[in-house]
């Protein structure tokens, strides 16, 4: 009873205070972005995702918002685009593969040149640090620093360590990303 | 409702939709929430930009491109349509559109039922690049073979577009695709009828996927002859195929088999006639065209389709007719007696109140009809000549002029129709037509030529077109001084001077003086010179100074002024031209200091210059026995073409030789063979050779193709051993130093003449290539470091005395017969063709094979039974080659010829028969 209660209310939310926000979610490839899109959206993990070739648009429904995810291709080749796509959004999503050093000045300098275009500016930004679930990874405030996150300036930056593969800590990206909803 | 107010305003203004605003409004595109309604509108105004033309430059269309790919998060169907309809177009001028490809792959997905399905696979097809192919082959595999029509046909319209991007993929799909063709789902679509979500596929009736998937078939198998073969068996048996549209396909590829496989042509032409009786018209006019197109066809094969076309001559609509018609009068030009059957119910069609139809009907008829049928023919042309556009005069008037070469006896009649429509109204095409055919009669008939330039003379009278005026002016000083009575011309001449602008009149001076100059009656001559005389006080420059210079001419010799005015001999044009274009267009520079020399130029007589022209108008609107080939097949050049096409490859030789620099010293090229394949078309290594002649050298040119997929040739060569060593040294080659697949490479190898300028060597050359193979890794593209040494032996060719011999033009063939037997020598040869299965066939391949000119129209043989064939040349060292050939034909045997060749040089004349021998 109390389900149909709450579907009821839902749908009234919908119908009457219904709000879409845009969310673009990037990152180098092979970071997580489509299956953490895929388990958000209520899939099935999947290990063997193929490479995203351009972008992939998926929505969202939490409660009376709506959240539009736009999930770009990772590969150098798509990397231009990204700019593209941020633009005009609520918020944007960077994610990190916390689990492999290497990339991470890459990923670094690619954040870091994105953040500096002027049409992005005040557009709230959220590290994501993926793969908590396998052993050798930073912590997030190693990722903090590694990201060098204290010199993004003029806009709202957070910081969480995730795990796709094993839904952690989820709730709390949604949480973060509905605060933008309506602005 | 106020958006569909919009939408009308935006419908009736659709004409003047401008790019830079569409562009503006493409901000709606980034617009939330979407309005799918207000974007639709959008697109479909980019859309008609598109399809009208209108170009975005890259930048414009790149942002336009990622606004649309916006567009994806909404799920309207019809929005979703046309978005994928816009960005197929966008693809060829956008950036990054490979971006999609993820988003595109999802609505292309198998199991839904959405409607726009079909447009996302064919956008799909347009935005993938070669690497990324590979990923969405299960997507188009499972596409192909959709119970949907639409979508079947869609997936295998973009296999068809991938081919040249991703061949080998696609190949992969022929189980696929075979099944497509041939299942006939046209049911598939009612059940669908059902359900009533306006998402799903409407109702698909058609059966175009066939179509689709034949030809896709064909494209895989192009290379494969017995597949092909079995593909037009299985699917032409009756019942096998719906579609009409997929039948006329196979009709083509049947009539192409037949053509390349005589072994084939027995089982195709029982295929055609078959598909003669299908009850699809498009099917049979395409039927009974192949058959008449075959090469060779013979008269009974032909009857059944000349009795089709004739059944739809009497077909009630206009387009029938016409097909047919067209069909008909094409065949008519090269075997008039089997269309001749048809001629009372295309006279019914000369007063058809369709034109084309019409004009086609008199043109079919003046080739079918013989010489008594030609003067009602005229009669009834004049009848209705001034109620057709200029077009179809010049159509007429081209058939009439063919018509008074072939039947000369009919000249006077001709002459009054052509007379008869000088006078009417016209346009400058028409007229010049007329002029022309006016001309060839003067210069070919020569009854006629008298009244002819009366006609002409007349016509100036009254001229509009300076240009034809000056042209009729030359024709008459230069026919006109040999007429009977020449002072008659001169008042008409002298009329012009009085009368015209400056062109015609120093035109007419130009005329007028060639009436005075040599002339043997002082009483002309005066009356020539009192006339010039009044000509120099002209006001025109031009004018004056030609009326000069001929009168003073008229006081010279006789002999010297003849040389002047009355110069019979003149440049070989075609040749002066190429030289000319060949000096101006020099890389070189040093080919600029010395001034162009003009006395390499051969020198032609009128006669000859005639003979030529003569050659080509008649095989230009009357085709050898092997017509062109419409359609796919390989077009077989008519005689003008080759002629025009053999000069043009020539000259692409020339040029490429001189780039060599080791070669530029060897002089002019004087001969180069016709292409000679060394291996078959589908060994690994594809090799020819050109053969070309210099003064004292000899290069061969070979061309090699490497059809081994993944192998790259390097340090490629040829080992040429000539049988006969003491007449030829070998000098140097110029090797290929890399070869990569598909990619024709060319190795040059030249011999120095051992006894110098004169000799003619000839020998056979046995080849040998000699290369390093190195597979290319996967991986990075790039050939492997270690290859190994292969060779590969390819056929053998000779040299001999064809390849030193040109083909030349006279006018009379036994007075050349009689001079080069008195002076030169003489070599006979009697030889059984068995293999040659008509005397046309030998004809033609004797000309070539001897390399000369056939004379006197004896390179159309009239009797199938025996046959006189001459043949003229030039050596390339200049000296003059007669052949005659007498061909006997009998089922048994084959074609039996005596050829006799006589020559002006020594040993010339044993030569050119042994190439054939």
């Amino acid at each position: 009873m109390a389900g149909l209660f709450k579907r009821v209310y839902d749908w009234l939310l919908r119908t009457f205070w219904a709000t879409e926000m845009d969310v673009t979610m990037i990152g180098l490839q092979n970071a997580g972005k489509t299956s953490l899109l895929r388990v958000l959206s209520g899939g099935e993990f999947a290990i063997d995702s193929i490479p995203t070739v351009g972008f992939n648009m998926k929505r969202l429904q939490r409660g009376h918002v709506t959240l539009k995810c736009w999930d770009l291709g990772g590969q150098p080749r798509f990397r231009p685009m990204w700019e593209r796509y941020c633009r005009n959004v609520n918020a944007i999503v960077f994610i990190v593969d916390i689990a492999d050093v290497s990339l991470l000045s890459v990923a670094r300098e690619e954040l870091h040149s994105l953040m500096s275009q002027p049409t992005l500016e005040g557009i709230p930004l959220l590290v994501l640090g993926n793969k908590s679930d396998l052993p050798n990874k930073l912590t997030v405030d190693e990722l903090i620093d590694a990201m060098d996150l204290k010199n993004v300036a003029h806009r709202e930056v957070s910081c969480y360590g995730i795990s796709a593969k094993e839904e952690t800590n989820l709730e709390a990206v949604l949480q973060w990303l509905m605060k933008f909803a309506n602005r | 409702m106020s958006y569909g107010k919009k939408d009308e305003d935006a419908d009736t203004g659709l004409i003047k939709i401008d790019r830079t605003q569409v562009f503006q409004e493409a901000r709606l595109f980034n617009t939330s929430p979407i309005n799918p309604r207000r974007c639709r509108v959008l697109l479909t105004k980019i859309a008609l930009l598109l399809y009208t033309g209108e170009k975005f430059p890259s930048t414009e269309a790149t942002t336009l491109f990622f606004g649309i790919s916006k567009l994806f998060q909404n799920k309207d169907a019809g929005l979703r349509q046309m978005v994928h309809l816009v960005i197929k177009e966008l693809a060829s001028s956008a950036e990054d559109i490979i971006m999609v490809t993820s988003t595109i792959m999802k609505d292309t997905g198998g199991s839904t039922d959405a409607i726009y399905r079909p447009n996302a696979i064919r956008a799909l097809c347009r935005i993938i690049d070669a690497t990324t192919v590979q990923s969405i082959e299960r997507v188009l595999k499972t596409a192909i073979v959709d119970k949907n029509p639409t979508v079947s046909s869609a997936a295998l319209v973009s296999s068809y577009h991938l081919l040249p991007i991703a061949r080998e993929v696609v190949k992969r799909w022929q189980s696929e695709t075979q099944e497509a063709a041939a299942s006939t789902k046209s049911s598939g679509g009612f059940s669908l009828g059902f359900s009533s979500s306006s998402a799903n596929v409407p109702v698909n009736n058609s059966t175009m996927t066939q179509y689709h998937a034949i030809g896709l078939l064909y494209q895989m198998r192009m290379h494969d002859r017995m597949a092909l073969v079995k593909m037009v068996q299985q699917f032409g048996a009756a019942g096998a195929m719906k579609n009409p549209a997929a039948i006329v396909m196979l009709v083509r590829l049947a009539a192409q088999l037949a053509e390349e496989d005589s072994q084939l042509r027995r089982p195709m032409m029982t295929l055609l006639d078959g598909w003669l009786r299908h009850k699809s018209e498009m099917v049979n006019f395409e039927a009974a065209k192949a058959i008449c197109d075959m090469r060779d066809v013979t008269d009974a094969e032909v009857t059944q389709a000349v009795h089709v076309l004739q059944l739809f001559l009497t077909s009630p609509r206009a387009v029938t007719k016409f097909a047919a018609l067209r069909i008909l009068h094409n065949f008519a030009s090269f075997k008039p007696s089997a269309v001749s059957v048809c001629n009372p119910d295309i006279e019914l069609l000369i007063s058809n109140s369709n034109r084309s139809i019409a004009t086609f009907a008199i043109t079919t008829l003046l080739k079918t009809g013989n010489e008594a049928s030609v003067d009602r023919l005229m009669k009834q042309i004049s009848g209705f000549m001034n109620e057709i556009t200029d077009e179809f005069k010049i159509t007429i008037v081209e058939a009439c002029r063919t018509l008074c070469l072939k039947f000369p006896n009919k000249q006077a009649s001709m002459l009054q129709f052509l007379s008869g429509v000088l006078r009417d109204d016209g346009g400058y095409e028409f007229k010049r037509a007329v002029v022309e055919s006016m001309f060839d009669l003067i210069k070919f008939v020569p009854e006629s030529k008298e009244e002819a330039l009366a006609h002409l003379c007349e016509f100036i009278e009254d001229c509009e077109f300076t240009k034809l005026a000056v042209r009729i002016l030359h024709l008459l000083g230069v026919e006109g001084p040999q007429t009977s009575q020449p002072t008659k011309y001169i008042r008409y001449i002298y009329n012009r001077v009085v009368l015209e602008n400056a062109i015609v009149r120093a035109a007419a001076v130009t005329a007028l003086a060639k009436f005075g100059v040599g002339q043997k009656d002082p009483e002309v001559k005066r009356s020539v010179e009192v006339l010039l005389r009044r000509c120099l006080d002209d006001v025109d420059d031009e004018v004056r100074d030609r009326a000069a210079l001929n009168l003073s001419l008229m006081q010279e010799e006789d002999e010297l002024a003849t040389k002047f005015v009355k110069n019979d001999t003149m440049f070989s044009l075609p040749y002066f031209e190429h030289q000319l274009v060949m000096y101006v267009t020099s890389d070189d520079k040093s080919a600029f200091d010395e001034a162009f020399d003009i006395s390499k130029i051969p020198v032609v007589t009128r006669e000859q210059a005639d003979a030529e022209d003569r050659t080509k108008k008649l095989t230009a609107t009357t085709p050898s026995l092997k017509p062109p080939k419409a359609g796919p097949t390989k077009a077989a050049p008519s005689a003008a073409d080759a002629a025009a096409s053999a000069s043009a490859a020539a000259q692409k030789y020339a040029q490429e030789l001189m780039q060599i620099p080791e070669m530029k010293e060897f002089g002019a090229v004087l001969k180069s063979s016709p292409v000679v394949e060394l291996t078959e078309a589908e060994t690994e290594y594809v090799v020819s050779v050109v053969k070309h002649i210099f003064k004292e050298h000899i290069v061969l040119q070979y061309e090699i193709k490497n059809t081994l997929p993944d192998t790259v040739l390097e340090n490629v060569s040829v080992a040429v051993t000539p049988s006969d060593e003491d007449e030829l040294e070998e000098l140097f080659f110029v090797g290929a130093p890399r070869l990569d697949t598909d990619v024709p490479g060319k190795i040059y190898v030249a011999f120095q003449k051992v006894n110098g300028e004169g000799a003619l060597p000839t020998t056979t050359f046995s080849n040998t290539l000699k290369f390093t193979s190195k597979e290319i890794d996967p991986t990075t593209g790039e050939p492997e470091e270690s290859g190994y040494e292969d060779e590969y032996e390819v056929s053998e060719f000779d040299l001999g005395g064809s390849d030193y011999v040109v083909p030349a033009f006279a006018g009379n063939f036994a007075h050349i017969w009689e001079q080069v037997g008195a002076q030169g020598e003489e070599a006979e040869e009697t030889l059984q063709l068995s293999g040659m299965k008509s005397i046309a066939d030998a004809t033609e391949q004797l000309a070539k094979a001897l390399s000369l000119q056939p004379l006197e129209g004896t390179d159309v043989p009239v009797n199938q039974t025996t046959h006189t064939l001459k043949l003229l040349g030039k050596t390339v060292n200049g000296g003059r080659v007669v052949a005659n050939v007498r061909m006997a034909y009998s089922s048994k045997t084959g074609v039996t010829t005596k050829i006799t060749v006589r020559s002006e040089e020594e040993g010339v004349a044993a030569l050119v028969i042994g190439s054939v021998a």
